[in-house]
C-alpha cells in the first residue's frame, strides 16, 4: 500500500504522463479491435462492433426487447413474418441514409455467407427479406422462431454497415471498404499492437457520447492493465472478471476514493456438465450426490475471492423463464452419503466407494492453463473425496478440452452459460447440437429425445403461457436429473478513475455503455 | 574475408528451408487443432459443420505435403499467407512489428556492452578486492533473476511508487527513452552479467600471457598494456558470447513485451503460439532465424577482424 504523500506524487506525475486530455476516455483491450466487419467474427472484437454498429432492436436487462433502429414491428399470425418500421432520420456516419434498402443489402450480405453463421438458429431460419417501403422491411422465416428478436439484437452478425462501404458486389464475407455504421462511435485510427481510436459520430441519431474520443489501448497482460489504471494510462477497466486478477480488483476497490469499483449482477452461470452417458455419472444417484457434496460457499469465498455469488441452478432466477421455485441441492454430505449408500455404493478399504468391483471414480476435465478451473477442480477433488468419490484431474490445453466436450470424452467438464441475451433461448437451443458439452452430457438420459422436442417446441411457441410451461418442464427435468453442477454466477467487473463518472453495467457483457460515461466535474 | 562472408551467406537459404520444414512438421505434430482455436476466438460453437468450414477456410483440409509445398511456393514469392486470427497477410504484419522489437533488443544490447565491458575490466583490475566481489555478486544476481520478475519490480518501483517512468507502451519523440529504458533493462541484465564475468575471466587469463609480460618488460605503461594488449585480446570470447546474447535478448523481448504492452513481434508471436496461428509462427520462426544468423555472421566478421590469425589463416588457405 502506498503512503499518501507518495500517492499524491504518483497522481501528479500520472496527470503529467497520462492521456487525461479533456474529452478523451481511455480504455484497454487485450488485442486490437480488428477491421470491424460487422458480419464477421475473429479478429473483430464484439464490444467494438457493438459500439460502431447498431441492431434493429436491443435487449434490456430484464430480457425484454426495446426498439432501436426499428421503431416498431409486428409479427404475423403464423409467427413467420416480421414487419419492421425503421427509425426515420438515421444516417450512416458516411452520410448514407439508413433505410429498408440498406437493411436488405446487409441481410443479403449476411445470408450470402450463411454457412459462417450456421451456429445461430436465426441465420438458418430466414427464408427471405423484402423491402415494403422506404422505411418498411419484412423478414420471413421458414418456421416460427421465438428468440428471433433476441438474436437480431446480438453484436453480430445482424447489424448494419453502410452499403457504400461493402465489398465488391455488395458482399462483406471477403472484407469491407471501411467500418461505417450508424452507431455512436466511428473507428478513426488503428495502430497495430498499440491502440485503436474512436471518435464521436457527429451524425449519431441518439444521445451522443459525452467524450469526443475513445482510445482503446492494447494491453494483453492483466497485471499490466492494473498498473496502467493505477498510473493513469487508462481511465477504465471493464469486462469479464479475467480483465484483471481478482485480488487486484479487491485491492483497487479498497483504495477508494482513488478508484471506484463495482461488480455487475449475475451474467452467466459457471457449471460443470456431468456425462450421463459415461460411468459412473450415468447414475442419477451419483450426480445428485456430487451436487450435495460440494461446499460451494467455501469454494466461492476462497477460489473466487467472494466476487461471484453461489449458483444453485443452471440459470439464475433472474433469467427469463428460469424463476421456477425449485429446491436446490444444498451442501449436505450426509445426504450425499445416503444417496450413494442406497444406490449400493459402499465405502471400500481406502475410503473410495465400490460397487460390483468397480471404484466410484470420476474424471474432471479442465483447461490446464486456466488457474481458476484448476483451483475449482482441486476443491472438487477434496470435497468429493470426503463422501467417497475419487476424482481424477485431467488438465489439457484449451482446444483439446473443446474437442473432448464435442466428442463426449469427459466425466465432469467446465462450461458456462452464454449470458444475456443468449440465455435461455439460444443456450437451450444449442443443447440439441451434438458438438456441445450439454448435448453429450445429456445424451445418456432416457428422456433426451423428449427434452430436445421440448426445446424445439419452446423455441417455436408463439403463445407466452405455453412457452413458459415448456421452459419449466425442460429446466425442471434437467434439475431433477442433476445433469449440471452449478458453481457460481459469472459477473462483470469495472474499476474507473475518479476522473470519469456514469459508469454502469449494460444488459450484456459485450456492449460497454461508453455513451453514458462522462468526465467528472472538477 | 569476402569469401568467408559469401560462403556463410550462401548457407543461409538451405538452413532456412530446413528450419521451415522442421517448424511446419513440429507444429502439426501437436495434439491441438487450429480450426478449433479459430472457432474459440470467434466465439462460434464448434459444431462439426463449423469445424469443417473453418478447416476449409484455413486450408487445413488438404494433405500435409500439399499444404507445405503450397506454403513454400508462396513463401518464395514473399507471400507467407494470411494469419488465422487477423486474416491479414502475415509478412507485412510481422515486419510492421519487427522494428519495435529490434529497437528494444538493440537498446538492450547497447546497454549490455556499455555496462558489462567497463564493469568486467574494473573487476579484473581489482581482482580479489571488494570491487571484484561486488561485480561478481551483481553478476550472480543478474543471471539468476528471471527477466519478467525484474520487469514487474521495475514497474512497481519506477511507475507505481515513484511515478517516474511510464509503465507500458512505446513512446515517440522525447518519450522514446522513458518508455524504452525499463523493458530494455529487464531483458539485458542476464547478458550483461554473463558478459561482465566473461570479460573479467578472460582479462585475467590474458593478463598472465607471455606477450603481456613482454609488453610490461618493454616498459610500456600499465594503462597501455591493459588497453592494447590485455583488453583487446580478452574481447575475443566476449564477442563470441555477444552473438549468443542477440538470441537471448530477442527471446527476452518475447516475454517482456507482453508485460510492457510493447508493440513488438514477440507479443505477436506469443499470441500466435497460444492461438495456434500456424502461418504466423512459421513466418516468425523464419524471420527470427534469419535475424539471428545475420547477427552471428556480423559477430564472426568482427571476430575475424579482432583476431588476425583467423583472418590471415583464412586468406592463406584461399
Amino acid at each position: 500500500m502506498l503512503k499518501p504523500a507518495t500517492r499524491a506524487v504518483a497522481a501528479l506525475v500520472a496527470c503529467f504522463l497520462g492521456p487525461a486530455a479533456a474529452g478523451q476516455l481511455t480504455y484497454s483491450w487485450p488485442s486490437n479491435v480488428g477491421p470491424l466487419n460487422p458480419h464477421l467474427y475473429a479478429p473483430n472484437q464484439m464490444f467494438a462492433q457493438a459500439s460502431v454498429y447498431e441492431p434493429l432492436v436491443k435487449v434490456r436487462g430484464d430480457g425484454t426487447v426495446e426498439p432501436w433502429l426499428a421503431e416498431s414491428w409486428s409479427l404475423s399470425e403464423d409467427g413467420r413474418t416480421y414487419d419492421f418500421a425503421l427509425r426515420p432520420g438515421v444516417t450512416f456516419s458516411d452520410g448514407a441514409p439508413f433505410d429498408a434498402a440498406a437493411v436488405k443489402a446487409n441481410f443479403d450480405a449476411i445470408l450470402a455467407n450463411r454457412p459462417r453463421h450456421a451456429w445461430l438458429d436465426l441465420a438458418r431460419q430466414i427464408e427471405g427479406t423484402e423491402i415494403l417501403g422506404p422505411l418498411a422491411f419484412r423478414l420471413v422465416l421458414k418456421a416460427p422462431h421465438d428468440p428471433t428478436l433476441l438474436e437480431l439484437a446480438l453484436p453480430r452478425p445482424f447489424r448494419f454497415l453502410s452499403p457504400r462501404a461493402m465489398g465488391a458486389d455488395g458482399t462483406t464475407a471477403a472484407g469491407i471498404k471501411a467500418p461505417v455504421g450508424t452507431g455512436p462511435w466511428r473507428l478513426v485510427d488503428t495502430q497495430p499492437g498499440v491502440s485503436d481510436t474512436f471518435a464521436r459520430n457527429p451524425l449519431y441519431w441518439g444521445t451522443k457520447p459525452a467524450f469526443e474520443q475513445l482510445v482503446v489501448k492494447v494491453i494483453p497482460d492483466p497485471n499490466t492493465r492494473v498498473v496502467a489504471l493505477q498510473t493513469g494510462q487508462i481511465d477504465l477497466v471493464y469486462g469479464a472478471a479475467g480483465q484483471i486478477p481478482s485480488e487486484a480488483f479487491l485491492r483497487l476497490r479498497d483504495m477508494a476514493p482513488a478508484f471506484a469499483a463495482a461488480v455487475s449482477p449475475p451474467l452467466a452461470t459457471r457449471v460443470l456438465a456431468m456425462n450421463s452417458a459415461r460411468f459412473p455419472t450415468d447414475e442419477r444417484a451419483v450426480r445428485r450426490a456430487i451436487n450435495h457434496a460440494v461446499d460451494k460457499d467455501t469454494l466461492v469465498r476462497t477460489v473466487l475471492d467472494g466476487l461471484e455469488p453461489r449458483a444453485d441452478f443452471l440459470f439464475a432466477p433472474s433469467v427469463p423463464y428460469a424463476d421456477l421455485g425449485l429446491r436446490p441441492y444444498g451442501f449436505d454430505r450426509a445426504a450425499a452419503a445416503r444417496l450413494l449408500d442406497a444406490a449400493g455404493w459402499l465405502p471400500g478399504r481406502d475410503g473410495v466407494r465400490m460397487k460390483d468391483g468397480r471404484r466410484l471414480a470420476v474424471e474432471v476435465d479442465f483447461v490446464g492453463t486456466n488457474a481458476q478451473q484448476r483451483a475449482i477442480a482441486e476443491v472438487l477433488q477434496a470435497d468429493l473425496a470426503r463422501v467417497g468419490i475419487e476424482v481424477r484431474l485431467i488438465g489439457e490445453e484449451e482446444s483439446s478440452i473443446l474437442a473432448r466436450q464435442k466428442d463426449g470424452r469427459f466425466g465432469l467438464i467446465f462450461g458456462e452459460t452464454w449470458g444475456p441475451p443468449y440465455d435461455p433461448a439460444s443456450f437451450v437451443s444449442s443443447m440439441r447440437a451434438p458438438s456441445h458439452a450439454d448435448y453429450q452430457a445429456q445424451a445418456g438420459l432416457p428422456e433426451k429425445p423428449s427434452l430436445d422436442a421440448t426445446i424445439a417446441a419452446a423455441l417455436a411457441a408463439t403463445d407466452g403461457t405455453e412457452r413458459r410451461r415448456l421452459y419449466a418442464e425442460l429446466l425442471t427435468t434437467l434439475h431433477e436429473a442433476a445433469i449440471y453442477l452449478p458453481i457460481s454466477h459469472a459477473v462483470a467487473i469495472e474499476v474507473h478513475r475518479p476522473s470519469i463518472t456514469g459508469v454502469g453495467f449494460g444488459p450484456t457483457i459485450n456492449e460497454i455503455p461508453f455513451v453514458a460515461m462522462r468526465p467528472a466535474a472538477r | 574475408m569476402l569469401r568467408f562472408a559469401a560462403v556463410r551467406l550462401a548457407l543461409i537459404p538451405p538452413m532456412l528451408l530446413g528450419v521451415s520444414i522442421l517448424v511446419f512438421v513440429m507444429l502439426r505434430l501437436g495434439q491441438g487443432d487450429p480450426a478449433l482455436d479459430y472457432l474459440r476466438l470467434s466465439q462460434i460453437p464448434p459444431t462439426d459443420a463449423a469445424l469443417a468450414d473453418a478447416r476449409v477456410l484455413l486450408g487445413l483440409d488438404r494433405p500435409l505435403v500439399v499444404q507445405y509445398l503450397d506454403w513454400l511456393r508462396r513463401a518464395l514469392q514473399g507471400d507467407f499467407g494470411l494469419s488465422y486470427v487477423t486474416r491479414r497477410p502475415v509478412l507485412p504484419e510481422l515486419l510492421g512489428f519487427l522494428p519495435a522489437t529490434l529497437e528494444l533488443a538493440g537498446t538492450a544490447l547497447a546497454i549490455t556492452l556499455a555496462v558489462s565491458l567497463p564493469l568486467g575490466a574494473w573487476a579484473a583490475g581489482h581482482r580479489g578486492r571488494w570491487q571484484d566481489r561486488l561485480v561478481r555478486g551483481i553478476a550472480v544476481l543478474g543471471v539468476s533473476l528471471p527477466n519478467f520478475w525484474i520487469a514487474f519490480l521495475l514497474v512497481a518501483l519506477f511507475s507505481v511508487t515513484l511515478g517516474w517512468l511510464p509503465p507500458m507502451g512505446r513512446g515517440t519523440g522525447r518519450g522514446t527513452l522513458t518508455h524504452l529504458i525499463m523493458p530494455a533493462l529487464a531483458i539485458c541484465l542476464m547478458s550483461l552479467s554473463v558478459n561482465a564475468r566473461l570479460l573479467r575471466a578472460s582479462m585475467l587469463e590474458v593478463g598472465g600471457a607471455r606477450h603481456v609480460v613482454y609488453a610490461r618488460l618493454r616498459g610500456l605503461s600499465e594503462g597501455a598494456v591493459r588497453r592494447r594488449h590485455v583488453f583487446r585480446n580478452a574481447l575475443v570470447p566476449v564477442v563470441t558470447a555477444t552473438g549468443m546474447h542477440v538470441g537471448e535478448l530477442l527471446g527476452g523481448a518475447l516475454v517482456v513485451e507482453t508485460i510492457f504492452a510493447w508493440p513488438g513481434v514477440g507479443r505477436y508471436a506469443v499470441s500466435a503460439i497460444y492461438n495456434r496461428d500456424y502461418p504466423v509462427i512459421q513466418c516468425f520462426t523464419l524471420v527470427m532465424t534469419a535475424v539471428f544468423v545475420l547477427c552471428n555472421l556480423a559477430v564472426d566478421i568482427a571476430y575475424a577482424w579482432l583476431d588476425p590469425r583467423l583472418r590471415l589463416g583464412g586468406e592463406e588457405a584461399a
